[in-house]
């Protein structure tokens, strides 16, 4: 049940916000993320924002394929042990 | 226009290049068995041609990772026949329209005469409480920690609102409990686990803690795209081939340490956690969700008082064996055949996003 | 002309006396006329000569009205693509109307000027028509059946079973405008999109393409379970595996980000005024250059080949990212949105 889509907030009222996606609009909710701010890319799941997305995170993920060689993971591991 | 977040992590190059490092850590060396747990896994797998691209050496398992799946007859026969109640609107995700019970599904349910609404989200569901109020909107509550917090705020709204038409059947499971029954059991033969990236954004990373370190198994919480999912089994291959079995996070632009606390706190405030019984796995203590007594006016379950001893699982259909990675579609006596998408039979073929379902469409 | 609570269809209408001749000639006769109309007999007289194309159409498109048209200009462009799709110029179409008692006839006069505008677009006449009513709850709102005859020019052989293993594949445009439009003003979806529908008529592209090379194999418009239904109906028919590159599929990111949020899959949604074209493989990029010159044809493009089926199965392939090959199968039924 994991069906969500990157999608940036373009307007806030309270509880409700405006996401954008290729040129698509939909309301969504906020209620789970309330820290969600104008300009987030966030995560849409059935019409609620679930997680925000982050944009340095991303960029090591895609630039981390280059020290592939290396066998370097270190940086992106989550909580270990 | 690329999408953001999305096209990215769908590069060719990278792509490619991401294979020839996996094949180049596996050639040569055991046979190594992953299993996925999340159905929307299932699906990239099977649409991305991933199990082709794969050498020998490495088999992607599909575990119990579709809620719809997992459902029990006797769960989706108890909504099915609220639905048939007359004053009743029937409020459910796409994914359950589909879905076969013992008699009919809610498809056939809709022939019959009742009043089924497909809604993109549960806020809808709430909305249509709103709008109907001489009727009783039922909510069919299907779906792990990534909907589970997105039902709990529908009933949070619906209370405020004081919209007493608007019910929820919780039949809702959480996956750790699962992973763990898996782990316990004597034929399990899986050497890690991909972890399913948006459960995880709600649950964070720590939850997995008691699998790697009891069970000594290494997880990888892991995205969905093609980058995603080859990065993620790099790391699963790693960790084997230096015999470490701990969780790591390959998708931490959107899973943070701790997960989504308010996601995790609203869905705690209206969801006890209960014992549930998951099709073709049985009875896992503390693996489901159900309403919280200061929400029992909202709770289906509690209106409704549905009589369906005459649930039945389907004979003949190995799932269980599917489900726990056991077996693969293929060697089903009933698949393809007998049980198919435009008929299915037992759990797995009948989510679009069930092993069979997905092997059916995209593998044979 | 804006719908009005007090004009509405009545059972009478329907019933042949006065208050359907009224209907016929202030709704009907004075959107469609032409000659042949005009004679008012029971049937339209028509003079051909040659091999003729037949085909019949039933349109319930709900809702009626949405972004890019409504039912009737797509019961009139739907019909004479299908003859489009066999070679064929269309000449005449013929419509029949099931309406529903209550409905407004105020959306009715929308719908006939609808078609008669998508008649002028595709140079073609509606000479004879028939409507009937029934009580309220028989139908939603209104169904239109339109039967259309054309023309096939001599030396034309277009078919499903033409296919031939090195025969490329193209599609004209961007694939799943229509299907997605039409998702996105379901209830409860509340997408906001200018998204449109691309229902529209093909006969002049096809013609420029039938100009431009003899040996277009097969054409299809796909509509109703999209690319993929297309592709699959033709490999049957023609006995072959066609295989696609799913990466070259024009496709604009409204659509995409459309099935993205819904789980949908692109290659299955409708498409009212884009085609598919099996063509010998060294007449392929000549086609494509000779579509991009016609407005309806601008995005058009190789997507894929055909080869000799495999173990005796006709199957559609889609080559994917990461060079693997997976099964590109038909829609099962109903395409639902799920969030799963």
């Amino acid at each position: 049940m994991c069906l969500a889509v990157p999608a940036k907030i373009v307007e806030i009222e309270g509880q409700l916000v405006t996401v954008e996606v290729g040129g698509l609009t939909r309301q969504a909710s906020i209620v789970l993320l309330p820290d969600a701010s104008l300009g987030d890319y966030v995560l849409i799941h059935a019409g609620f924002a679930i997680s925000r997305i982050d944009e340095k995170e991303a960029l090591e993920t895609l630039h981390l394929f280059e020290q592939l060689g290396n066998g370097d993971y270190g940086s992106i591991s989550g909580p270990q042990d | 226009m690329p999408l953001p977040f999305l096209d990215d992590f769908r590069d060719r190059s990278q792509v490619r290049a991401l294979l020839g490092e996996l094949n180049a850590r596996l050639e040569g060396g055991p046979v190594r068995r992953v299993m996925e747990v999340c159905g929307t896994h299932t699906m990239a797998i099977s649409r991305q041609g991933i199990r082709q691209a794969l050498p020998p050496e490495l088999k992607l398992i599909s575990g119990p990772g579709c809620p719809v799946c997992v459902t029990s007859n006797a769960d989706i026969d108890r909504f099915i026949e609220i639905s048939l109640l007359p004053g009743v609107i029937a409020a459910t995700f796409g994914d359950m329209l589909r879905v076969p019970g013992t008699r009919m599904g809610l498809s056939q349910a809709r022939g019959r005469g009742a009043q089924v609404r497909i809604v993109y989200s549960t806020l809808d569901a709430v909305e249509l409480a709103r709008k109907n109020p001489e009727s009783e909107v039922v909510f069919f509550g299907v779906g792990f920690e990534t909907t589970a917090p997105t039902v709990a705020a529908a009933l949070v709204e619906a209370r405020a609102a004081d919209l007493t038409n608007f019910h929820v059947l919780s039949v809702h499971k959480v996956v750790p409990p699962a992973l763990e029954a898996l782990c316990a059991a004597p034929k399990l033969a899986v050497d890690a686990f991909l972890c399913p990236g948006h459960v995880s954004a709600i649950i964070g990373p720590e939850a997995y803690l008691p699998v790697a370190e009891k069970h000594n198994m290494p997880c990888v919480i892991a995205g969905f795209e093609p980058v995603d999912i080859l990065q993620s089994l790099i790391m699963i291959v790693d960790q084997l081939n230096g015999d470490r079995s701990v969780v790591e996070t390959q998708y931490n632009r959107v899973v943070q340490p701790g997960g989504n606390p308010a996601a995790r706190a609203i869905m705690e405030s209206v969801f006890d956690p209960c014992d549930a019984e998951w099709r073709g796995l049985g009875v896992i203590p503390s693996s489901g969700l159900s309403i919280k007594r200061e929400f029992s006016g909202h709770d289906a379950g509690e209106k409704f008082d549905i009589d369906v001893s005459y649930s039945r699982e389907p004979k003949g259909c190995i799932c269980g064996s599917i489900l726990t990675g056991v077996k693969i579609p293929t060697d089903c006596a009933l698949f393809g055949a007998a049980c198919n998408p435009g008929h299915p039979v037992g759990p797995c073929m009948v989510s679009s996003e069930g092993t069979c379902a997905a092997y059916y469409q995209y593998e044979i | 002309m804006s719908p009005d609570d007090n004009n509405r269809i009545l059972l009478g209408h329907g019933s042949g006396g006065k208050l359907t001749q009224e209907l016929i000639e202030s709704v009907f006769a004075s959107r469609l006329n032409n000659p042949i109309l005009a004679q008012m007999d029971d049937a339209a007289i028509v003079e051909l000569q040659g091999r003729l194309a037949v085909t019949v159409d039933c349109h319930v498109v709900s809702p009626l009205f949405f972004p890019g048209g409504d039912i009737g200009r797509l019961s009139v462009t739907g019909t004479v693509n299908d003859l489009a799709m066999v070679g064929a110029t269309a000449l005449y179409l013929t419509a029949g109307f099931i309406i529903e008692e209550g409905f407004s006839i105020g959306e009715l006069e929308r719908i006939i000027d609808s078609m008669s505008e998508a008649a002028k677009e595709a140079g073609i006449q509606i000479v004879a028509g028939d409507t009937k009513v029934v009580e309220k709850g028989a139908a939603d709102g209104i169904f239109i059946t339109t039967t259309g005859v054309g023309m096939i020019p001599a030396g034309i052989h277009i078919s499903g079973s033409g296919a031939r293993p090195g025969d490329a594949v193209i599609v004209s445009g961007t694939i799943g405008d229509h299907g997605v439009t039409i998702l996105c003003q379901r209830e409860g979806m509340n997408f906001e999109t200018s998204l449109k529908s691309d229902c529209a008529p093909l006969g002049r592209l096809v013609r420029d393409m039938v100009d431009a090379s003899p040996r277009i194999r097969s054409l299809r418009d796909p509509t109703r379970g999209g690319l993929a239904n297309t592709l699959n109906e033709i490999a049957s028919a023609s006995g072959v595996t066609i295989e696609i590159d799913e990466e070259k599929i024009p496709m604009r990111a409204e659509v995409r980000a459309a099935c993205e949020l819904t789980g949908l899959d692109p290659l299955v949604m409708a498409n009212e005024g884009k085609l598919l074209a099996i063509v010998a493989a060294q007449d392929a990029e000549r086609l494509v250059d000779t579509m991009r010159q016609n407005v309806l044809g601008r995005d058009a493009a190789i997507v894929g080949s055909v080869g000799h089926a495999e173990g005796g199965k006709a199957r559609v392939f889609t080559r994917t990212l990461l060079g693997s090959r997976r099964v590109l199968s038909m829609a099962t039924g109903e395409q639902l949105p799920r969030i799963c």
